[in-house]
C-alpha cells in the first residue's frame, strides 16, 4: 500500500511542469553558486600566493633585525567554496614584529567594500533560502490540494490507513524533491575535480557531512510544509502560511536573534579596548623613559671626575653595553605591554563569548541558523575563524621573535638610529652596525591552524540534533494534523 | 466607471484575510527595523563615545607632545546608517593619524564583531526589498489570471467596460490598497526614532522620506511585474511560480551574480600589491634619509641644547617633508590607478544589477543615507581634511611631524622640576559631516528615475498583455 502512495507522489511532483521549471532554476543556482566559489577561492588563492610573496620580498629588503616588520596572511581554504561564512568579513593578515599585538586587518570586504554590497552566492546561501523556498513550494498543497481536486476523498473510499498515506506523502515528496538534486550536486563535485581544487579527505568527509546537514534542512521544510497543508483547509491560505514561516525562519529569526543579543550584552568595541591598551603602553613606555633618563644620570654621574677626554672613551667603550641595557629593559616593559593586551583580549573575548553562546540560542529557533551555523563550523568559516587563526599568529610571533632577537644578537645592532643631544658631547647620530639584505632561509613558517574533524563534531551534533527535533516535530504534528482532517 | 474598478479591487483586497495576516506580520517588521536601527544606533553611539573618550584618555598624564605620536578619528554613527546599513559595517571606522602619510581605516564592525557578519542585519533596506516585494507578488500574481479562473473576469466583461480602463484600475486599486496600509508602519516608525532618542535634523528627515518614497516606487515596480505576469498566464498557479522565480532572481540572484561578475571581468590590482609596492619605495626612502640623517651637523655657532634641537627639527622635518612629497607622487598615482579601474569594476557591476528593481532601489536607499560605496572615500577625505588640521597643530607644539616612525626620549637632567602635563583638550577635534541632500540626491537620482521606469515599462507591458489577453 504504502509503496503505491510513494510512486504515486513521486509522479505527481516530478511529472509536473511547475517541477521542470524549479527543478532547473534550483540546479542552475547551485551549479552557479560552487562556479562563483571556485572562482573565488582561486582569486584568493593567488591573492594570497603574492601577498605573502611580496612580504617576504619587504622583508629581505630590510636592514635590521630587529625592527623586522612581517607579515601573516589567513590561508584560503577550499571550503569556502560552498561556505563562505565570515570569511569575507574578517581580516586578512596580522602584522607580526616586536611591536605590535597580533591583530587581523583589512578584510577582503572592507578592501573591496563593492563586493560587500549585494554579498555572495555560496552553496550554503543556496540550500537555505532556495531549497527551502522549493521544499515549501512542493508540499504546501500535499493534502489540501488533493481535497480541493476530489481525490483525498476518492483515495479514501478505499481502505487506505491515513498513517500510512501521510507516511507515504512524506517518503514521496522527499524522495521525488531529494533524487533530483543529486544531479546538481554531482556536477558540483564534478566541478571540483575538473577545476583542480586540492581538497583532501577530510575535506571530503566535511563536504559530506555539510550535504548531509542540507539534506536534513531540507526535510525540516518538506515535513513542514506537509504539517500545514494537513492543518488548512485550502491551498491558498495554506501556501501563506507557510510563506510567512519561510520569511520569518529564513530571514528574520536568524538576524533578530543576534541583533537580540547584541542589545542584551554590550560588548565593548574593539576600538575602546586599543585606546585602553594604548594608554596603558603609553604610561609604561613614559615609565620607561622616566628609568632610562635616571640610568643615564647615574652614569654621568659616574664620569662625572672624569675629564673630557676620560670620559669619551668611557663612554665610547661602554656605549654599546648601555644601550644593550636600555633595550633590555625595553623588551621587559613590551612583555608586560604584551600581557596587558592579551588579558584585555581575553576579556573582551569573554564577553563576545557570552554574547555569541546568547545570540545562537535565540536564532536556532529557526532551522535556518541551525544550518548555517553548522555548515560554517563545517566548512570552518564561522566566527572562531578570527580567534583560531588570531591565536596561531600569537603562537607564531613568540617564535618569530624570538628568532629575529638570535639573529639581533649575532648580528649585534639594535637598527634604528639613535640621534642624542647631550650636554657635553653635543649632537651625537648612530646608525646600526649591519648593512645588506637579511638573510632569512631559516625564518620559522607559520603554519594555519588546523581543526581535526574530531574538534568539529561537537557543536555540529547540537545542531543537526535540533534539526531532527524539527523535523520529527513537523512531522508528528503533521500525522497528528491528518488524522483529524475531514476529507471531504 | 474607472473608480468602480479601483473600489472594488480596494474592497477586494482589504477585506480578505489573506491581506489581514500579511499586512500584520509586514508592519511588525517595518517597526522591528525601525526599532531595531534606533537601538543599533544607541548601541553604536555609546560604543563610539567610550572609543573616543579612550582616545583622549591615552594622551593623559604625557608631559610632551612629541609623545602624543598618533591620534585616532573614528567614523561616527549616523542615524540613517543605521536604517539603510549598506556598506557601513564592512569598511574600516577607526582612522589612525599620524600628520602624515596616507591614511587607511581599520576595524570594520564585522571584523570586530564578526557574529553580526554571520546573518547581517536586520534593516530597513533588507525588510523593504524582501518583505515588500514579496508582499507585492503576493497580492498581485492572481489579479487577471485569478478572476478569469473564478469566472469573474468573463462576467466583468459582459458588460461594456472598455480594457484599458479595466487594467488601470486594477493597478491604481491594488497599490492604493496596499500601499497605503504599508505608510502607517513607516509613519509610526518614523516617530519612533525621536522616542527611543535618535537625534534626526531635517536633512535626514528628508533623506529618510526620500528612501521610504523609493519603496513605494520600488514596490510599484514588483506590483506591476506581478499585474503584467498575470496577464501572460492564464492559471493562477503556474504564475505564482513564475513570480516566485523571478523575485529570487530580481532580490537574490541578479545583484549578487553581477557584481562578483564584474570583480571577474574587470581587474583591480589587489591592496597587498599596491601596498608593498608603497612599502618598499618607503623603505628605500628612508634608508637614504638615514644616510642624509648622518650626516646632519649643527651650526658651529650653536652650542645651546635648545637652539640645536630646534635646528634638528626643522631639518627633520624638511627630510621628511620631501620623502612624504616622493611617497605621494607615487602612492596618489598607484591609488589613482586603483581607483580608476575600481570605477570601471563598478560602472559594470552596478550595470548589470540594475537590470534588477531590488538592487536599483538598495543603491538608491543606500545613497541617500549616505551608506553606499562613496562612505569610505568620503571618511578618508574627512581624515585627511583632519590629519592637515593635526600637523598644523603639532608642528606648533613641538616644531615638526615625524609622522610616526620615531620614537622621543627626552632625559632632561638639568633640574629636579617635573614638566607639565600637555592637556588633550588642546587637541582638534574631528568632525564628520555626512554629504548634504543635494549630493546624496544627485546621486541617487539615476536610480529613482530607474525605478520610475520600471514602473511605466511593466505598467505598459500589463497594458498591452492585457488587450491581448482572452478573457473567456
Amino acid at each position: 500500500m504504502i509503496s503505491t502512495v510513494v510512486t504515486k507522489e513521486l509522479k505527481a511532483i516530478i511529472l509536473t511542469p511547475k517541477f521542470t521549471a524549479t527543478f532547473a532554476v534550483c540546479s542552475l543556482l547551485m551549479l552557479l553558486s560552487v562556479y562563483v566559489g571556485i572562482n573565488e577561492y582561486r582569486a584568493s588563492t593567488k591573492q594570497y600566493e603574492t601577498a605573502t610573496q611580496l612580504a617576504r620580498q619587504e622583508m629581505r629588503e630590510q636592514s635590521s633585525w630587529m625592527g623586522l616588520m612581517n607579515r601573516t596572511y589567513r590561508v584560503p581554504d577550499p571550503m569556502q567554496i560552498f561556505v563562505s561564512g565570515v570569511n569575507y568579513d574578517v581580516g586578512r593578515w596580522s602584522a607580526v614584529n616586536q611591536f605590535s599585538t597580533v591583530k587581523l586587518r583589512h578584510s577582503a570586504y572592507s578592501d573591496d567594500p563593492i563586493f560587500a554590497v549585494f554579498r555572495f552566492v555560496d552553496f550554503s546561501f543556496i540550500v537555505t533560502v532556495v531549497l527551502s523556498l522549493f521544499a515549501l513550494l512542493f508540499t504546501y498543497d500535499a493534502i489540501n490540494g488533493e481535497r480541493e481536486s476530489g481525490t483525498l476523498q476518492l483515495t479514501f473510499s478505499n481502505a487506505v490507513p491515513r498513517a500510512q498515506y501521510i507516511l507515504g506523502k512524506l517518503i514521496g515528496s522527499w524522495l521525488g524533491l531529494v533524487i533530483p538534486l543529486a544531479l546538481p550536486v554531482t556536477l558540483a563535485i564534478l566541478m571540483m575535480f575538473i577545476y583542480r581544487i586540492p581538497l583532501t579527505p577530510e575535506h571530503w568527509s566535511r563536504f559530506g557531512l555539510i550535504l548531509g546537514a542540507g539534506l536534513l534542512y531540507f526535510t525540516v521544510f518538506i515535513a513542514i510544509g506537509l504539517f500545514i497543508s494537513a492543518v488548512t483547509r485550502h491551498s491558498s491560505t495554506s501556501f501563506l502560511v507557510a510563506l510567512v514561516i519561510w520569511v520569518l525562519a529564513v530571514l528574520i529569526i536568524p538576524r533578530a536573534g543576534v541583533i537580540g543579543a547584541g542589545q542584551l550584552v554590550p560588548v565593548p568595541s574593539v576600538a575602546e579596548i586599543e585606546g585602553q591598551h594604548d594608554a596603558y603602553a603609553k604610561q609604561r613606555w613614559q615609565h620607561l623613559n622616566d628609568e632610562n633618563g635616571k640610568r643615564w644620570q647615574e652614569r654621568n654621574a659616574q664620569m662625572s671626575n672624569f675629564t673630557k677626554e676620560e670620559r669619551e672613551k668611557y663612554r665610547d667603550d661602554h656605549l654599546w653595553a648601555w644601550m644593550e641595557e636600555d633595550d633590555s629593559a625595553r623588551k621587559a616593559m613590551q612583555k608586560e605591554t604584551d600581557r596587558h593586551a592579551v588579558k584585555l583580549n581575553e576579556d573582551l573575548r569573554n564577553r563576545q563569548a557570552t554574547q555569541q553562546e546568547l545570540a545562537f540560542i535565540l536564532s536556532r529557533f529557526s532551522p535556518a541558523s541551525s544550518f548555517q551555523l553548522t555548515a560554517m563550523n563545517l566548512a570552518g568559516t564561522n566566527i572562531d575563524l578570527k580567534s583560531r587563526y588570531e591565536d596561531a599568529i600569537s603562537v607564531y610571533r613568540e617564535t618569530f621573535n624570538k628568532f629575529t632577537e638570535k639573529k639581533q644578537k649575532e648580528s649585534g645592532g639594535m637598527g634604528g638610529i639613535r640621534v642624542t643631544f647631550d650636554s657635553d658631547a653635543g649632537f651625537k647620530f648612530d646608525v646600526p652596525r649591519e648593512r645588506g639584505s637579511l638573510n632569512l632561509g631559516d625564518m620559522p613558517q607559520f603554519t594555519a591552524p588546523a581543526r581535526s574533524l574530531r574538534e568539529v563534531l561537537p557543536p555540529t551534533m547540537i545542531d543537526v540534533g535540533l534539526m531532527s527535533l524539527y523535523a520529527m516535530a513537523a512531522f508528528v504534528a503533521a500525522f497528528l494534523g491528518f488524522l483529524r482532517y475531514d476529507v471531504r | 466607471m474607472i473608480r468602480l474598478i479601483i473600489e472594488k479591487e480596494l474592497r477586494e483586497i482589504i477585506g480578505s484575510t489573506r491581506f489581514a495576516i500579511t499586512f500584520a506580520i509586514c508592519s511588525i517588521l517595518i517597526l522591528l527595523s525601525f526599532y531595531v536601527g534606533a537601538r543599533n544606533y544607541q548601541v553604536s553611539l555609546a560604543r563610539h563615545e567610550a572609543a573616543k573618550r579612550e582616545n583622549i584618555r591615552r594622551m593623559e598624564g604625557l608631559t610632551d607632545w612629541f609623545s602624543v605620536q598618533e591620534v585616532r578619528v573614528f567614523l561616527p554613527p549616523q542615524p540613517l546608517a543605521a536604517l539603510v546599513t549598506g556598506v557601513s559595517n564592512d569598511i574600516g571606522r577607526t582612522t589612525e593619524v599620524r600628520g602624515r602619510g596616507e591614511l587607511s581605516a581599520e576595524d570594520s564592525r564585522f571584523n570586530d564583531d564578526p557574529i553580526f557578519a554571520v546573518f547581517r542585519f536586520l534593516d530597513l533596506d533588507f525588510i523593504f526589498q524582501i518583505v515588500l516585494s514579496l508582499f507585492a507578488i503576493l497580492f498581485a500574481y492572481d489579479t487577471i489570471s485569478g478572476e478569469k479562473e473564478r469566472g469573474t473576469l468573463r462576467l466583468s466583461f459582459a458588460n461594456a467596460v472598455p480594457k484599458d480602463k479595466y487594467i488601470l484600475g486594477k493597478l491604481v486599486g491594488s497599490f492604493l490598497a496596499l500601499a497605503v496600509p504599508l505608510v502607517l508602519p513607516m509613519l509610526i516608525g518614523c516617530l519612533l526614532l525621536p522616542l527611543l532618542g535618535v537625534p534626526m535634523n531635517s536633512d535626514e528627515w528628508l533623506r529618510l522620506s526620500l528612501i521610504i518614497g523609493c519603496g513605494l516606487l520600488y514596490f510599484g515596480a514588483f506590483l506591476s511585474i506581478a499585474i503584467f505576469v498575470s496577464t501572460r498566464t492564464q492559471r493562477t498557479s503556474s504564475s505564482f511560480v513564475m513570480l516566485l522565480v523571478v523575485w529570487i532572481f530580481a532580490v537574490l540572484i541578479i545583484p549578487r551574480t553581477s557584481v562578483l561578475f564584474a570583480g571577474r571581468a574587470v581587474d583591480v590590482p589587489s591592496v597587498d600589491e599596491i601596498a608593498s609596492q608603497k612599502n618598499r619605495l618607503s623603505a628605500q626612502l628612508w634608508e637614504e634619509d638615514r644616510k642624509k640623517m648622518g650626516t646632519f651637523k649643527p651650526a658651529a655657532s650653536n652650542n645651546q641644547p635648545e637652539k640645536i634641537m630646534q635646528e634638528f627639527n626643522s631639518f627633520m622635518q624638511s627630510i621628511a617633508d620631501e620623502r612624504e612629497k616622493k611617497m605621494e607622487e607615487f602612492g596618489g598615482r598607484l591609488n589613482e590607478e586603483r581607483a580608476n579601474r575600481q570605477r570601471v569594476q563598478e560602472r559594470l557591476a552596478f550595470g548589470l544589477a540594475r537590470v534588477s528593481p531590488s538592487a536599483t532601489f538598495s543603491l538608491a536607499a543606500t545613497s541617500l543615507a549616505g551608506t553606499s560605496l562613496s562612505l569610505k572615500d568620503h571618511f578618508r577625505e574627512a581624515a585627511n581634511a583632519y590629519q592637515k588640521q593635526y600637523a598644523r597643530f603639532m608642528k606648533e607644539k613641538t616644531g615638526m611631524v615625524t609622522g610616526g616612525r620615531m620614537m622621543m626620549f627626552r632625559n632632561e637632567t638639568d633640574n629636579g622640576h617635573k614638566p607639565k602635563p600637555i592637556d588633550p583638550g588642546e587637541m582638534p577635534s574631528f568632525a564628520y559631516d555626512p554629504p548634504s541632500v543635494g549630493n546624496v540626491f544627485g546621486a541617487a537620482l539615476p536610480d529613482i528615475g530607474l525605478l520610475a521606469l520600471f514602473n511605466i515599462i511593466f505598467f505598459i507591458a500589463a497594458y498591452v498583455g492585457f488587450l491581448r489577453y482572452d478573457v473567456r
